[in-house]
């Protein structure tokens, strides 16, 4: 590999993906850097977006193998009496994503990922939701006809 | 309990790592394994598959000091613990009692 110059927007490697291991894996920034340093070295802009998805992918699938314990009760058995009486602080999760350890740009890059490598999945989701909405109405239905 | 064999990538990157020496990171043993090999690496794998290692202790990490080539980001550099070393020699073990006495691999002598 021949060294990038280093003057111009040739030099700098693609923002967007930078930007998105930044957000994603924050705690990879050791992974962040050996990219930057071989795309100075003379790697393209597709092998870094190529790296890049495949790391934010890799880590999506790695969290959701994570054992998350339930945590019912912050705390021992015997300190529970106190733990009612002071609320924990909560938190508030402004991803807008319900899947655990998936914020809402990996669920964006998830979506985008889906849709090139298999789209048709959106006929099996679109007829999952239209199954659902006719379950409900049913639901109501009967229920209405209970009452 | 830490699993005493491992995978083939796992094995490739302990060995990339102890060819690299003191001074390996990423970027290295992901290339080491490309030269050696032939295979293609995706740095991203090569750092899930050493975060796992290193969770069965079976490398240990030190984070260098930032550079400006990276952006301001820091190395970080993998070295093979003990427990690593008898993990790479235990999976060889295994793979050469299951590579002996196999009449399909035997090569025909001139």
């Amino acid at each position: 590999m021949t060294p990038r110059l280093r003057s111009g927007q040739a030099s700098q490697p693609p923002r967007l993906a930078v930007a998105l291991l930044n957000r994603v894996v924050p705690q990879e920034e050791p992974l962040t850097g050996d990219l930057v340093e071989e795309f100075a070295a003379g790697r393209s802009r597709a092998w870094f977006w190529r790296q890049a998805i495949a790391a934010v992918a890799l880590t999506a699938f790695r969290r959701s193998d994570e054992v998350r314990p339930l945590r019912l009760v912050d705390g021992a058995p015997a300190r529970v009496s106190s733990a009612t009486m002071v609320r924990p602080r909560r938190s508030v999760n402004i991803t807008g994503s319900p899947i655990a350890g998936v914020g809402g740009l990996t669920l964006a890059v998830l979506v985008v990922l889906m849709t090139v490598v298999v789209p048709q999945a959106w006929w099996v989701i679109a007829a999952a939701a239209l199954a659902g909405v006719i379950f409900g109405v049913v639901l109501i239905a009967i229920r209405r006809t209970r009452a | 309990m830490p699993r005493s064999l491992l995978t083939d990538f796992e094995l490739m990157i302990l060995l990339a790592t102890l060819r690299v020496g003191d001074d390996a990171y990423g970027v290295q043993i992901a290339r080491e394994i490309e030269r050696i090999s032939g295979r293609k690496v995706l740095l991203g794998a090569a750092y899930a598959a050493l975060d796992r290692l290193e969770r069965n202790e079976l490398v240990a990490s030190t984070v260098g000091n930032p550079t400006a080539e990276r952006g301001g980001r820091a190395k970080r550099f993998f070295r093979v613990t003990p427990r690593g070393l008898r993990a790479v020699k235990e999976t060889r073990q295994a793979l050469v009692a299951l590579w002996q006495d196999l009449p399909q691999l035997k090569e025909k002598r001139t």
